[in-house]
């Protein structure tokens, strides 16, 4: 059903209710997840919180990896905090960490402090590998500072000249991603390839050792596992080291479609189409077989006016499958991020499906409840952020896929692929029967 | 102990002394990093119903409160969720300055949600280019309806405790002359509500219902959860009296010096003796000293089951209460005074200097009415609040219950060393303040003694301690 359409702007950054964090958060989640690493960041004690959070984003152990701080105060303002960043460096000897990341917040990089000469300065009198990332708040959204980590980190590990490795990949940006659990999307995306018999040669960034980055020139491909950012990275691999960019301008495999096209995809450039379309078949067999088993409500999924409130890593590809196999009607999506590869991506997704939602690109939460309040869909895929704008709206069902979500997950799921398809499937529900619980008691019980 | 372990063993006197001579330092500049300037001044204007903030900073200080403060906590608070806005600075606005912007984002505030109320908040970007706020904000009140306040919040401008001070002394700019005074009304000051999770709504549940008890009214709390009005109103209050010492001690000083509104110096209401305290302290500045005196005695003599049980508890130990992790410093003092109320020698475990140097003026108030317990702090806690050390600090601790035949630990389920253990973190033991707060805290030491045989469980100890 085409509606009509109306590309808009996002909210213009003056008063901005933002969904994201800033760059150093970006940085600190991609430096992170390099395994055993020590992260410091060169800020007040307020962005070290912020660092803070980026370590639950990657599921560090908290007992492998350290996080100092320089705690900026007025004094390293006024007079540059750069002696600061060089002792506590030095102290950080103690940790015993094979590397150590220096982010630097946007105190310091305004007042000049020099991280990157810091660092070289002091790298002789230490035993571990130093990797400054200018990362301040001010350079941009935690998408940003994904790129500039993966930037930062690429040039400055990446041994130059290798052999390649035939049948080989590194993945670039898995945690750019709004499942809060994405650590469930890489895992399948993984065993895809092992299946396929393509080897992983490195993942930028998660569980990411050393020598992974040593390895990185060898891929012959490498997948960006997001909308939102390491496009950058992808770039720079293909014009250094001529790494092909594999599944490029394909939405993530969310959905039967997405996911059958980019298991193709993968099959062909490794001459595994027979495993990518066993994986296809079996996966589809028992995406219905379980429905079939557990229900799959169809009364208020059928043509119900839906909206996608998230990042493009979910959002875009969720277009697909909400629309083909939920038979839903989509009239808004609502976007975190606008990288022009994905704003392609969803243009031709778009006309695909036939269908002309209302989009918005670069959203805050101002925005979206905006648009929500004008085209008054009945259900919202968001977060729970959506779950408290749509309260005086009238609007029934929000399902909670995206960051930040109000629910615990103590197991990693997956929204790629098959189970992710019955992982969303589940969220659908639960929120769905959540709805129907009154607040209310007509009376009291007697038991 | 080892005094290998021990990082400082005396009084917490010695300790302060030490901090301001500046002797007690950890090494890595990693160790209790609390929030900054800017999350703490936030915390305290975010408990203003419908206020609405404009961030001058770019997005990750705004997502970051918004997200503490906000998000994970409204639906427990039952409030709802209200917007966390900013200016979103980018490089070009470091490099031009945002005041235009910033005066563009404050009249899109008002537009976009019709607050009463806006504050701007400067985060390290706008202060350090000189952006002021302070001029915006009074340019931008003579445009828009709202009061439009600013505070220079900037993360590195001072510590987290300089966040609420500034924070409540802003608002003070609110206060309006009254016409006449509420009679026998009080403020309940340095609360920070709202949605933030910060406080237990319990505690000041049973603060309000002690008031109320004794015949006297409240006009807001300021600010957990007060309106505009009642902040307006604050001036014509009788009383300002204290919801927390530490965070309402710099308003209640400066509402006495600039208003002449008493402010009733109380500790927090742990236990018999600071529950009196601090009900008198509000009741005899309101000439309710007799009916506060009934309500005392009445409370009291219905508490004598739990009072027994309390004290039997406590009589003869060495209470060790750690509070390097909860329930935070200044509630572990009053445990620790508590604890000495009903009979125990109460040992402070791991109070931190960075913590007493953010604390010093209700640190010395505490030392002036006498509470000086003895405090141990371990190596471990002192060198950096890693993992690491949460894994020797439990050995430390362990070492230092062992070396006592008769201790008891309040604190946290993070430790269990091997003595009856207090849990003081369960939900349904709140309150701690007043006269239900001494109910719960009889079941807790009930529960305490019944439980003292048990072990850590092998989960909990490899998931905290490490190992497999």
């Amino acid at each position: 059903m085409a509606e009509t359409g109306e590309l808009m702007m996002g909210t213009a950054e003056r008063c901005h209710d933002p969904y994201l964090r800033c760059a150093l958060y970006g940085a600190a989640q991609t430096a992170l997840g390099v395994t055993g690493c020590c992260v410091l960041a060169h800020s007040p004690q307020g962005c070290y919180l912020l660092v803070n959070a980026a370590f639950g984003w990657q599921d560090a152990d908290y007992t492998e990896t350290q996080i100092l701080s320089t705690k900026l105060c007025e004094d390293e303002i006024v007079h540059g905090g750069e002696e600061l960043l060089a002792r506590t460096i030095l102290e950080a000897q103690e940790l015993g960490v094979p590397i150590l990341f220096v982010l630097s917040s946007c105190g310091p990089e305004i007042v000049g402090d020099d991280i990157v000469a810091v660092c070289e300065d002091i790298r002789s009198q230490v035993e571990f590998e130093i990797v400054p990332i200018e990362c301040a708040g001010f350079r941009g959204d935690q998408n940003e500072g994904t790129d500039i980590a993966l930037d930062a980190m690429l040039i400055k590990l990446v041994v130059q000249e290798r052999e390649k490795v035939p049948g080989s990949v590194c993945l670039i940006a898995p945690h750019a991603n709004g499942n809060p659990t994405w650590i469930g999307d890489l895992a399948w995306v993984k065993s895809v390839l092992s299946q396929m018999g393509v080897k992983v040669l490195a993942t930028l960034t998660h569980n990411t050792t050393l020598n992974e980055f040593k390895n990185v020139a060898s891929a012959e491909g490498c997948i960006v596992l997001s909308h939102d950012s390491g496009q950058k990275a992808a770039d720079y691999l293909a014009n250094q080291f001529e790494i092909e960019q594999i599944c490029k301008d394909m939405p993530l495999p969310v959905g039967f479609t997405n996911t059958h096209r980019w298991l193709t995809e993968l099959g062909k450039k490794f001459g595994a189409q027979d495993v990518a379309e066993r994986i296809a078949t079996e996966g589809e067999k028992m995406v219905v077989e379980q429905c079939r088993r557990k229900g799959l409500e169809q009364f208020f999924m059928h043509r119900a006016p839906a909206a996608i409130i998230a990042d493009a890593t979910v959002g875009v590809p969720l277009l697909h499958f909400i629309t083909e196999d939920l038979e839903m009607v989509p009239r808004l999506l609502c976007l975190r991020s606008c990288l022009p590869g994905a704003k392609k991506m969803l243009e031709r997704e778009l006309k695909e499906l036939n269908i002309s939602p209302r989009v918005a690109y670069n959203v805050d939460v101002y925005k979206s409840k905006l648009s929500l309040s004008e085209v008054r869909p009945e259900v919202v895929f968001g977060s729970n952020i959506e779950r408290h704008a749509v309260e005086e709206l009238g609007i029934p069902f929000v399902f909670r896929l995206v960051n930040p979500i109000s629910r615990f997950r103590s197991i990693n799921r997956e929204y790629f692929g098959y189970v992710g398809m019955l992982n969303i499937i589940e969220c659908i529900h639960n929120d769905w029967l959540d709805r129907y619980r009154s607040k209310e008691r007509r009376y009291k019980a007697r038991w | 102990m080892d005094d290998e372990s021990i990082a400082f063993k005396g009084t917490l006197q010695q300790l302060l002394e030490k901090v301001e001579k500046g002797e007690m330092i950890p090494k890595l500049q990693a160790s209790h990093a609390p929030p900054c300037k800017f999350w703490t001044a936030f915390q305290v204007l975010n408990g203003i119903r419908h206020m609405a903030p404009v961030i001058h900073g770019p997005k990750g200080c705004t997502y970051s409160v918004a997200n503490a403060y906000k998000m994970n906590s409204c639906e427990y608070r039952g409030v709802p969720m209200e917007p966390t806005s900013c200016t979103a600075q980018d490089e070009a606005d470091v490099v031009y300055g945002g005041e235009g912007k910033l005066l563009e984002a404050v009249k899109e505030a008002e537009q976009r949600y019709h607050p009463e109320l806006i504050v701007i908040f400067s985060c390290c970007c706008s202060g350090i280019i000189g952006d002021d706020v302070e001029t915006i904000a009074q340019r931008a009140e003579s445009e828009v309806d709202a009061k439009v306040l600013a505070i220079r919040s900037e993360g590195f401008g001072g510590d987290f405790r300089s966040g609420y001070e500034d924070a409540f002394r802003v608002i003070m700019e609110l206060m309006e002359k009254p016409s006449e005074k509420m009679k026998k009304t009080i403020n309940i000051i340095g609360a920070r509500q709202g949605p933030t999770y910060t406080e237990w709504t319990q505690d000041l549940d049973e603060i309000e219902r002690t008031v109320h008890a004794i015949g006297a009214k409240i006009n807001g709390v300021l600010c957990g959860g007060c309106t505009l009005e009642q902040i307006r109103q604050a001036r014509a209050a009788e009383l300002n009296a204290s919801w927390c010492y530490d965070w309402g001690q710099k308003l209640g000083d400066l509402m006495e010096e600039r208003f002449g509104i008493p402010y009733a110096r109380t500790g927090l209401p742990y236990g018999l003796k600071a529950t009196e305290e601090w009900i008198m302290g509000v009741a005899i500045p309101l000439g309710l000293e007799e009916p506060a005196r009934q309500m005392i005695q009445k409370e009291t003599r219905e508490l004598a089951k739990e009072i027994d049980t309390i004290r039997q508890f406590f009589d003869g130990k060495t209470a060790l209460v750690e509070i390097a992790e909860f329930p935070g410093p200044i509630r572990a003092l009053a445990l620790a005074r508590m604890a000495g109320e009903f009979g125990a020698h109460p040992v402070v475990v791991n109070i931190h200097p960075y913590t007493i140097k953010e604390r010093m003026p209700s640190i010395k108030y505490l030392l002036q009415q006498g509470q000086n317990p003895e405090v141990i702090l371990t190596k471990g806690l002192f060198s950096l609040g890693t993992f690491r050390s949460s894994w020797q600090t439990e050995v430390e601790l362990e070492t230092i219950a062992a070396q006592y035949d008769n201790a008891v630990y309040l604190g946290t389920p993070l430790r269990q060393p091997g003595v009856p253990q207090v849990n003081l973190t369960t939900m349904t033991g709140y309150p701690h303040f007043g006269y239900s707060g001494i109910k719960n805290i009889a079941r807790l030491v009930q529960s305490s003694v019944e439980n003292a045989g048990r072990s850590r469980s092998r989960l909990f100890r490899r998931v905290l301690y490490g190992g497999n």
